[in-house]
């Protein structure tokens, strides 16, 4: 589920930018980012003990609702005595926001936040205003099974972890369509610009504004780029105006045929996907493949939904949870972040039943029974196979470069 | 002034004219069946679709009913996990509260209003319908810090009393307007015939007032109940409530679980419908009150 990054400009992120604003403005208190206290993970799971963890999470999944309540609520309280407390959110901004307003008015050591399911936008916000709990990963036992070394989880879109959030899930775009009524379904961006030619009104994607809308506009930004290599780092400006047009020029050529002849674009991932359910379109894309299961079972979706992934690839991320510098009760976070990472968790969550997210702990650092488990999960006949997939995973952009897409996109496809 | 006693000769005749078409039932009536109907279906129409996808596993376009049913969506409702019922409670708790609050502070408040002129009275006439004029969300984040500051954020207290931004203005005007055809000279002949204050209130002021503080109620209860932001913000998700459990699922496009969250958030305001209904109906009850005492 991708929800919890939208980067919708919601009422909500008006009013976060608003508060980011004052926030620079105020002189920021020299607080600073805070290092672990604990020796070793034994006082961890002691000062822990009796905790309670209050976990901002997106909230709109009840399956992912039932899955960190039920099951993660249940093993904590069983194992360490922690409860768990899962607040439903809309937007992961509502959280980063609590903690802005706290530290504003000087709340420092009794945060209502404990812990945040977070990537991207938010977690450089929270970065870069000194809002995290930092600089513990190496207590966490579980962390050895997860593989730094890896670029796409050891930088959040571009920006550096530096042990201030602990990953979680996998997440990789891929795309959906109805197998009873589309035959051959385009597998790159070239073949969808004629496929959309040849099907006027059956493919739409949703406007820059909503958080998948601006990831499939990144892939016809890739395309145009003849790749994503020439993009990664900071931003570029020359870079950016050299293909920006040509970008544009695809979209614009290709608005004439989409839903609605491209006069409006669905708000939302979830228009898109009442659209796609109600067949008024052909195709559906999400960050999280796992959703087209979760649509399927929830009846949302038709049996025959089927996945695939582009030719060329396409872009992933992981998405993490981060302990906020004022939580009261870091102790007891840390041992829910690290048994996020357990092999237990982990593999539960993998479950197309629970809910089929794709681990983000390397398989190949578990035991061989461990292992075999994970190699025999049944996959979700509608859900893309995690191998086909990660074979061709790109890596996500600079939050500067995002940015500068979505709003190039509003100025000269979206008018 | 002698040209008066004739207007008001003209205008009696005028009245009485209404009221013997209103008695017979001509001309208006189709006009009050019509607005009858409209009425009943913009209450229950779109309350259809709710239910029939608060029971639906798929619902397709342009399927007029659901190819398949399931209990899901009520089974996942009425589970600990989705905290439902606590949140059911949560939101009556301070619905209620914040009526009480709001009507000892409405009744006086709008009797002051009503019946007495003083320097002023503009501006706090002013400053109590602001609320309703200036967006809750626009203060909302200053509030926070205010909260914050002084240890409310985030309690059920905290957020009561952020609720009564919203619905003082309503219990406020309510009571400005009963007490605006109030005639206080009642109260001075129950006292002078030896009632105490409180029995002058019980026996006097009250009933006079009974069915506007009742609208009022009525009011101020739905408000606090449909509160999502100030929630939102003052509760920092401590404090949960229907609306907040209802927005989590619709902005998700989970229409199953929002139509059936949505059943049982509609049922306080149709209680209150059908209880307050007599009190509504009734035209100018509170003049009516008066004429009998």
């Amino acid at each position: 589920m991708s929800r919890y990054q939208s980067t919708e400009l919601t009422i909500w992120s008006r009013l976060f930018l608003l508060a980011t604003f004052f926030a620079v403005l105020l002189p920021l208190s020299a607080h600073s980012t805070e290092r672990a206290n604990y020796k070793n993970w034994d006082e961890v799971i002691a000062a822990a003990k009796g905790g309670t963890v209050n976990w901002f999470m997106w909230g709109g999944a009840d399956n992912i609702n039932q899955y960190v309540s039920e099951y993660i609520g249940g093993a904590l309280k069983q194992r360490y005595d922690i409860t768990l407390k899962r607040i439903g959110i809309n937007d992961t901004a509502e959280a980063v926001n609590a903690v802005l307003g706290e530290k504003q008015a000087g709340v420092n050591d009794d945060g209502s936040v404990d812990l945040i399911w977070i990537n991207g936008g938010n977690f450089r916000t929270m970065k870069q205003g000194n809002l995290l709990f930092c600089g513990y990963h190496d207590l966490l036992p579980n962390n050895q099974l997860v593989n730094w070394q890896d670029q796409s989880i050891a930088n959040d879109f571009g920006l550096a972890v530096d042990e201030c959030e602990v990953p979680w899930n996998r997440a990789q775009f891929a795309f959906a369509y109805d197998s009873a009524r589309t035959k051959n379904p385009p597998e790159s961006i070239p073949a969808l610009i004629e496929w959309a030619q040849k099907n006027p009104g059956e493919f739409t994607y949703p406007a820059a504004t909503d958080f998948n809308g601006s990831v499939f506009i990144r892939h016809v930004f890739y395309h145009a780029a003849g790749g994503p290599s020439s993009l990664l780092g900071d931003f570029d400006q020359q870079k950016f105006d050299a293909i920006a047009p040509k970008a544009w020029a695809i979209l614009n050529d290709m608005k004439p045929y989409l839903w609605r002849e491209g006069k409006t674009y669905p708000n939302s991932i979830a228009n898109l996907a009442q659209l796609f359910a109600n067949r008024e379109v052909a195709l559906y894309f999400d960050y999280d493949p796992a959703i087209f299961g979760i649509n399927v079972e929830n009846g949302i979706f038709p049996e025959t939904t089927r996945s695939f992934v582009l030719e060329d690839g396409t872009i992933g991320n992981t998405n993490y949870v981060a302990i906020p510098y004022n939580s009261p009760n870091k102790a007891a976070a840390m041992v829910t972040a690290n048994f996020l990472l357990s092999f237990d968790a982990q593999f539960e969550k993998a479950k197309t039943n629970v809910w089929g997210a794709a681990p983000a702990i390397d398989i190949d650092r578990l035991t061989e029974d461990q292992r075999n488990l994970f190699a025999k999960l049944p996959r979700h006949p509608s859900v893309i196979a995690p191998s086909v997939l990660s074979a061709k995973a790109l890596p996500e952009l600079h939050p500067d470069w995002i940015s500068a897409i979505e709003k190039g996109w509003q100025y000269n496809v979206a008018k | 002034m002698r040209i008066l006693p004739a207007v008001m000769c003209d205008l009696e005749k005028e009245l009485e004219v209404k009221r013997q078409r209103i008695e017979s039932g001509e001309g208006l009536s189709w006009l009050t069946w019509f607005s009858l109907i409209l009425l009943i279906s913009w209450l229950i129409l779109p309350l259809i679709p709710l239910a029939v996808w608060s029971i639906s596993r798929s619902w397709f376009f342009p399927d007029i009913t659901p190819s398949a049913y399931s209990l899901r969506a009520w089974s996942y409702v009425f589970s600990n996990t989705s905290e439902v019922l606590p949140a059911l409670g949560v939101t009556t708790l301070i619905a209620f509260c914040a009526t009480i609050v709001s009507a000892v502070i409405g009744v006086p408040a709008g009797r002051a209003l009503g019946l007495y002129q003083f320097r002023g009275k503009a501006a706090i006439e002013l400053l109590i319908l602001a609320p309703t004029i200036v967006p809750g969300i626009a203060v909302a984040l200053g509030l926070h810090v205010v909260f914050l500051n002084i240890g409310l954020a985030g309690s059920y207290l905290g957020v009561l009393i952020v609720h009564l931004i919203p619905t003082l203005p309503y219990m406020v005007l309510v009571m400005a307007g009963v007490f605006a055809n109030y005639n206080p000279n009642t109260e001075a002949q129950a006292r002078s015939l030896g009632a105490s204050a409180i029995q002058t209130f019980y026996y006097v002021t009250l009933p006079a007032i009974l069915p506007g503080l009742l609208i009022g109620s009525l009011f101020t209860f739905l408000v606090s109940w449909s509160q999502y932001i100030l929630t939102l913000l003052i509760g920092g998700g401590r404090v949960v409530t229907l609306p907040l459990l209802l927005f989590n699922f619709a902005s998700a496009g989970r229409n199953d679980i929002t139509g059936a969250i949505s059943m049982i958030y509609i049922l306080p305001g149709v209680v209150l419908l059908l209880l307050g209904a007599r009190h509504l109906t009734g035209r100018n009850s509170a003049a009516e009150s008066l004429r009998q005492i």
